[in-house]
This record gives C-alpha cells, structure tokens and sequence, in this order.
C-alpha cells in the first residue's frame, strides 16, 4: 500500500477554540469532563486511538495473500501469475480512484460518511474474498480484492484528512508516525499470525482445503469489522465536536485539475520514474517472498514469514527516525540515491549469493523507509501549492498502475523461469530508479540545485518566502493558476532586479527572490 | 565472521568473473565445442525381439577416446558406462552367453587394456510405503516391493537421441514404469524440466511411473539404486547450492554421487540430479515435488550380479554400493494426486558437469548496473564542462 505523509500547512491556526467548551450561541454551559472535552488533550488522545485503529484492519488484510501464500496455491490449485492477480486486483480501481478520493471526501459524501462508506467497502471486499475461497471460486476471491481495494486507498485519504482536522502544527507529525506505525504493526501481525490462525482451523475442520482458507480470511475480516467499528465511533464523536465547538467538516483541501499535468517539470516526471520503479521491486517481492525464502534457503514457512514481515517492522520505527533525519539535513536527492543503492544491494545479495537473507530484508526495510521519508516530500518542493493535489493524486495513480501491471508480470515470470530471474528482473527495476535518481540529481543541479539543498540553506530561503507564498495558499488560486506564473513584471520589480545587480542594498521585504522562488518549477 | 564474509564474497565474485569469462569463451569459441560420433547397436539384431530383454549399445566416439554406453532390460534395468582411451574400442557381446547368465566375459570390451574407468547403474527395486500421518519419513508401513527384475519390459523403442523401455509389474496390467535413455554426445540441454546441462562425456537417464495404482491412497515411493564398480564405485553424495535456477525454477541445489580415487580430488564418474520430481509428464512450477536421497551404503555385490545380465556379464569381482531416492516430502500431494512422478538423472565419467548462467541474466546485470554509471560519468563531465564554460565566459563580472 502507498504511504504518503502530507507536509502541507493547516489552514490557519484560527480554529483553534479556547478550553472549556461551550462556547457560541445556544450551547449549554455545564462543564464537561476532560474526557468529553472535545477540545481537550485527553479526549483527542482518544480520538488519536480511534484513528489509528481505522487503518488497521485494511493494512491487516492486504497482506492476507503473502501471509497464506503456499496454502492459497496448494488449496486452489493455482499458479504464481493467478496468484500474484489477487494483488493486481487491489491496485487497479487505485489507478483511477487516487485521483476521486479527495473529491469525494470533500464534495460528495462528506467526510464521516466518507469514511464510513470506504470502511464498508474494505470490510465487504474482504468478506466476499473470504467467501470466494470458501466456496472454491477464484473469480469471486479476485472480486473481492477489487471491492477492497476501492476501500483500501481512499480510507488512507480520509485517515490523513481526520488527522489533519483534529491535529495541528507539531503534533500533526506525531499523528502521522502514529498511524503510519499502526498501519505497519497491521501488516506484521498479520503475516506472523495468519499462518498459526489456518493450522488451529485446519485441526478444527479436520484438513487443510478452500474451506479452512475461506474461515481464516473471514477470522481475518473480522479486524475489518473492528476498523468500521472505528469508523463509526470516530463519525459520532467529529459529530459531537462539531455540534459544540462550531467548526466545520474537515476537507482534503485537494483540487484536482488533471490538465495541470501537462504543466509538470522534467524533475517531478524523474521522481515519478523513482516513485514506479522503486516501489514496484518492494510491494510484489513481498507479495510473493515467501515460497522464495522456503525454496532458496530452506527456511520453514514461520520463519519465511517472519523474515518477509521484517520490512515493516523495520519500517515502523524507522520511519520517523529517518524522516527527522532527512528533514534536519535536507539534501533529499541524496538520501534519494543511498536509498535506491541500498535496495540495489539488497535484492543483489538475494539474487546472488546465500548468505542470510535477513540482512538483505533489514538492509530493504530501512532503505525502504529512508525513500519513503525523502522522495514524497520533494514533490512539494517542485510543484507550486495549487497543483500538489494533482502532483501526489498523478504519482500515486501511476504507482498502483506500475504495481498491478508488475504482479502480473512478476507471476509469470516465476512460473517460467524462476527465482534467479526474477531477482535479476527487480535489479534492472531498481536500475531504472537509479538512473533517473542520476538524471534528477544533474536536472535538478542544472536548474539551481534546489532538491538537493541542505536543510539550513531550505530554511532561510524558507524564511524569506513564507510571508509571500502563504497569500498564495488559498484555493482561489485554481482559478488563475494559468495566468499567475505570466504576469509580467512591474516596473517596481524591474528597478529592483536592476538595482540589485549593482550590488545595491534592498529592503528585504522588496527581495526579487520572493517571486521566483514561489514558482520555482516555472522560471528556471 | 568478517572473513568467511570476504571469503564468501571473494568466491560470489569470483564465480561471477567465471561465468563471464565462460559464457564469453564460449561465445566466441562458437560451434567449436566438443561432440562426440555416435553409432547405436541392438542386441539381438533379429527382426522379433528376444523375450528376455535386449541390449542397447551406443558407442561415441571422441577425439582420442570412446565412451560405451550399454543399457540392458535382461533383468533389473541397468546402465553400463564404459571409458575407453582409444577411438577405435569396440565391444563385443556372445549373445547366447549373455542371456543364459551364467558366465561373466560374455561382454567385453576390446582391447581390454584400453579400459580407463567403468561405471554401472542398476535400478534394482521401486518401494511404495504408506504416510498415513504425511511425514514422508520413509521408515516403515512398507508394502511388499516391486522387483525391478521382475517386470516384463516391452521392445525399445528408438528414436535419436533416445531410447525407451516400459514395463509393467509382474501380476498387474495397468500402469508402467519407464525408462528413458537421451546420450547427447556433446553439450546441450533437454527441453523440459529439470533441463540438466549435459557433457560430451553423460548420459541422461529419465524414469517415471505412469498410471501405476497405488495400494493406499497415501502412498509415496521410493526407488532403490545401486550403482556397481570395478575398483571405485560410486561412494559419496555431494550436495551443492547454485544459485542459477533458470533451467529449473526453484530449485537451488544440485546432488552428484561421485566416485574419487583413494579420496583424491579427481572425480572419475559421477551421477547427478536435482532433488525434485514432477508430478505430471509437461509440467508446470507447482508440478514439482522435492525428493531426498539416502546415504549410499556398501552392499554386498550378489544379489545385484544375480538381478541384471549385464552386471554378470561385465563385471568378474564387482563391488556395489546402494543408494534410495525418495519421492516427496511431510504436506506434499501424495502420489495418487496425479498418477504420474517422473525422476531425471545424468550419469557420466569424468568431472560433472557445471551450470552457468545464461546469456540473458548476465547481459540485463550488465545494462542494468552499467548504464547508471555510464549516466553518472557523462553527466559528471558535462556538468565539468559546462562550469568551466560558464566560468570563462560570464558577460557580467562583479563589480565589489
């Protein structure tokens, strides 16, 4: 599954009420307890518990396949390519809904029943999954994964938008540690446990077949049921909050325009080239490493799970480490390329040699989350605010494009001509990511070098444009969004620009690098 | 640990810089690699085949040596291997004598001086035991076996490069255990699974049983071979990891029986396989199921002389050793799933051979790690270019 954390500013701290709530016309004065206080610390703390637990339940299930993968094959009777199509069919209604799932939180539904209805539809997909393998019907199983998946993704979105709304300023990067870790803890928890889960149902029925997968995927679904669950005690208490602190629904605040992608820069097309072709050697690897890790280095499946596991528990508390890390020193394209080097010499020590693959998996789990911590954020730094919307919905739409073609792809190939191939085939894919990591490293050098900053130079520059580029950041900006970048410079500007080859001093709010560096993706 | 690493990592590299070396060696050596003559011979060469079995004689002849291959169904199916130093070696085979089975010398291969090494395979008996509790361990619920000896063995059916014999159990009609014999004479590879890489100097031996009905229906087998030499019989079995699994998916290891001289480090013969077996004649990946071979034990010589004509007629004092290969392992489908198992195996003198990676996975590594760095140069230097352009030629110079 994607993950992606926004580091898009709240809008306005002006939200914020004093304590003791009640206030505003018509609401009643008693004071509440703390616990009930939606203002309060204590009760957004239990909120915060709410929406973690919202995730939990879809990234639990996702992996449902890699988990059981030798007894899906051997109860069904399939291949590794119809095998790998249960991953397909998670990805491909994501192609098209990254780009509706801010739309529809905002516009549509509303985002409590948004979220309700994307719950519903996690929980239902994974019911008739569960129920495909019970009744031995692989199409219903593939049926399935589609209604997950349309769940899936857009669940994500509403999660970040409810963070977003109850949670601001510092305490927004905590939130977003918090749920990324609970949605790797689903995943772990469920690849060491489903294992145990189908042994303790098969002595129950009597034998391993279809009908003990199809009981434990529904024992599975059951932690779907849990997450709507959470969804509608969180529904209730945004409900309540909004009824006696008189704020508003939370938005995505996304706008789509899908004709800004024709605006987008050489340098934000290289790191959706990364994005692709990274991810696409990390998802369906785990997918199907399972019987990889049995066959070449004799592991028992609990431990072939285990070590298939080890990228997400590395990655739970690694990623906020890492992500400190970036954000203290900058130099993202750097990191970018340690990271892809590092996958590279992961998947090459599983490819080539047979020395213990847990140090190839630690090595993928951190390098995995060092990417995730400095890619997602340079798209902010190459695309001006009003088109970022369209920027991460594009990125993760071609991402879950590039998966679902490649666990097809990836299924084949195992088929035919093995493991050895297949590694060999995840190199090539990791080299494509290096390449255009090179090729992002000399655009972006050519063009100023602004990826590739330190984080102190980012500051000051920072600094120095936050009082123009916050102007900018309404929504209203959409409208003229073609027209802004080519206005024509005043006569106010020109003297300055003049003034400041002579080497003569400014005024510093009188700065031409303010405009500039607002469009940054436009003027060089 | 640091150095086992650095040696483990010393020997990655240097497999790597061989394979290289090897596949380009061979690239441009071209159509030069060795191959042998082959000329085939049945025995008995009347037009109606004799009731007892025949014997099939490939001889393949090299530069300055020959390689007899002799494959008989007079008794248990066995495979004799023959090096000869000199290209004009023949064998001469008295028929009668041979089938009667009294005498050894009835086979022989002239001039007898010229002998290097002789090597034989007999397959001497198929086990079938019951795995009520599926653990595969192989060690009891055994039925009564099949004597390979026993069975009644059709014609061989010839058709270049290979020869096959089925035959059926002695008291029942349906199913077959079969037999296929594939001499190459030079390097190559089989189309289908497990596609071991021949030698000039092997011989492929492809056993299966086909529709044979099983006597529970969690019954597993196990097939019992010995294999017969004069002075080094086949001794030890090496198990080694390989990390190609292109010709055959998932599998990493390869085993090989070899016979040394006096533990010396020169391999004389060999019998190599994969540990897998198929469970259908054109299979697919999930088709395939391990199987596990026993530590060869010394057996005494016999019993085996008594099963196989040809073992009675080439050897006067042979020394046996036997090996079991067992089919299947604790959770895999038992053999009544399909009706089919199907077992390959190479025999051959000299070193075995080595597999190496083929031309595809060594050209994408290559792309794959040389086009970043080839990126990495080029933008270097054009990045260094384009400062010093800019450098020399700035319109503008500062002014303080």
């Amino acid at each position: 599954m994607a993950d992606f954390e926004e580091r898009r500013g709240l809008l306005g701290d002006e939200n914020e009420c004093p304590a003791a709530g009640g206030q505003g016309a018509g609401g009643a004065s008693r004071p509440m307890a703390a616990i009930c206080d939606p203002s309060h610390l204590l009760h957004r703390v239990v909120v915060l518990v709410f929406m973690c637990f919202l995730g939990f339940g879809s990234y639990f299930c996702y992996d449902n396949p890699a988990a059981l993968q030798t007894q899906v094959i051997q109860d069904l009777n399939l291949n590794t390519a119809s095998f790998m199509q249960l991953y397909a069919w998670y990805s491909w209604p994501n192609v098209v809904l990254c780009f509706l799932g801010g739309f529809l939180i905002d516009r549509v539904f509303g985002i409590r029943l948004g979220t309700i209805i994307f719950s519903l539809f996690v929980c239902i997909g994974q019911v008739i999954f569960a129920a495909g393998a019970w009744s031995n019907h692989f199409w219903l199983m593939e049926v399935g994964r589609f209604v997950f998946g349309i769940g899936g993704e857009s669940l994500a979105v509403a999660q970040n938008t409810y963070a977003v709304n109850w949670f601001k300023g510092k305490e927004l990067n905590l939130v977003f540690g918090l749920q990324l870790s609970m949605a790797r803890l689903g995943s772990t928890v469920n690849m060491n446990i489903m294992g145990w889960v189908y042994s303790k149902v098969a002595v129950a029925v009597g034998s391993p077949g279809y009908t003990t997968l199809g009981i434990s995927l529904m024992i599975a679904a059951g932690t779907c049921v849990f997450s709507l669950l959470c969804a509608l005690v969180l529904a209730f208490l945004d409900k309540r909050a909004e009824r006696i602190l008189h704020k508003e629904q939370g938005k995505t605040g996304e706008v789509i325009k899908l004709t800004d992608v024709k605006d987008f820069s050489l340098a934000l097309w290289l790191i959706f080239i990364i994005c692709v072709f990274y991810y696409v050697a990390i998802f369906p690897f785990i997918g199907q490493g399972q019987v990889f890790f049995i066959e070449k280095f004799n592991f028992s499946p609990a431990q072939a799970r285990a070590v298939n596991s080890i990228v997400y528990i590395i990655s739970a508390p690694a990623s906020p480490i890492l992500g400190f890390i970036v954000d203290k020193t900058g130099r993202n394209v750097g990191w970018v390329f340690a990271a892809v080097i590092a996958t590279l010499g992961a998947h090459m020590m599983l490819a080539f040699t047979f020395w213990n693959p847990w140090i190839a998996m630690s090595l993928l789990g951190v390098s995995y989350s060092l990417l995730a911590c400095a890619l997602w954020p340079m798209v902010a730094f190459v695309v001006p605010e009003h088109q970022l919307g369209t920027a991460y919905g594009f990125m993760q739409s071609i991402q879950n494009l590039g998966l679902a073609v490649i666990a097809i792809i990836v299924g084949v190939i195992v088929d035919v001509r093995g493991y050895l191939v297949l590694e060999v085939f995840f190199c090539a894919c990791i080299c494509i990511a290096l390449m255009a990591v090179v090729g992002l490293y000399f655009v972006d050098y050519l063009k100023g070098g602004g990826l590739n900053q330190s984080a102190a130079a980012r500051a000051k520059l920072q600094k120095e444009t936050s009082t123009n580029a916050e102007t900018k950041m309404q929504p209203s900006m959409v409208a003229h969004g073609e027209h802004a970048r080519l206005a024509p410079m005043s006569a106010f500007g020109l003297r300055n620009r003049y003034l400041s080859r002579l080497g003569a001093q400014l005024p510093d709010h009188c700065s031409t690098h303010l405009s500039s560096l607002a469009h940054r993706s436009v003027l060089k | 640990m640091a150095a086992a690493m650095t040696a483990d990592s010393g020997r990655v590299w240097g497999i790597l810089l061989l394979f290289v070396c090897s596949s380009s060696q061979s690239l441009f050596n071209g159509g030069d690699s060795y191959k042998r003559e082959l000329t085939v011979k049945l025995y008995p060469n009347t037009s109606s085949p004799s009731p007892g079995g025949e014997l099939l004689h490939v001889r393949a002849v090299g530069g300055n040596d020959t390689l007899h291959f002799l494959f008989c169904s007079q008794g248990a199916p066995t495979l004799l291997v023959v090096h000869t130093n000199s290209p004009s070696s023949i064998v001469e085979v008295n028929w009668p004598q041979f089938v009667a089975r009294n005498t050894s010398g009835s086979l022989r291969v002239e001039p007898q001086s010229s002998i290097l090494y002789s090597t034989a395979v007999v397959f001497s008996r198929l086990l079938e035991y019951d795995d009520e509790n599926n653990t595969a361990e192989g060690t009891s619920n055994f039925f009564p076996p099949y004597e390979l000896q026993d069975f009644s063995w059709s014609p061989m059916n010839l058709s270049k490069p290979t020869a096959v014999i089925c035959g059926s159990a002695p008291h029942s009609s349906n199913g077959s255990l079969c037999f296929q014999l594939t001499v190459l004479g030079s390097e190559g590879r089989p189309e289908l699974w497990p596609r071991l890489l021949h030698s000039p100097n092997s011989s492929q031996v492809e056993v299966w049983l086909d529709g044979l009905l099983p006597r529970s229906n969690t019954s597993r087998f196990v097939l019992e071979l010995q294999a017969v030499g004069g002075a080094f019989p086949l001794s030890k079995v090496d198990v080694r990891q390989f990390i190609d699994d292109e010709y055959t998916p998932s599998i990493f290891k390869v085993s090989q029986w070899v016979s040394s001289a006096n533990n010396g480090s020169d391999i004389l013969g060999f019998v190599q396989w994969k540990p897998v077996a198929y469970r259908r004649p054109r299979p697919a990946l999930e088709d395939a199921t391990p199987c596990r071979h026993s530590e060869p034990q010394p057996q005494t010589a016999n019993k085996t002389t008594d099963s196989s004509a040809l073992i009675k007629a080439f050897y006067s004092d042979p020394r046996a050793v036997g090996m079991n290969v067992s089919f299947g392992i604790a959770g895999e489908p038992f053999y009544n799933s399909t009706m089919f198992l199907s077992w390959t195996m190479l025999v051959g003198v000299g070193s075995p051979p080595v597999d190496s990676f083929s031309p595809l996975v060594i050209g994408i590594m290559a792309a794959g790690l040389g086009i970043p760095f080839v990126l990495l140069l080029v933008g270097g230097v054009c990045v260094f270019i384009m400062k010093r352009r800019d450098t020399s030629d700035a319109a503008y110079q500062p002014i303080n």
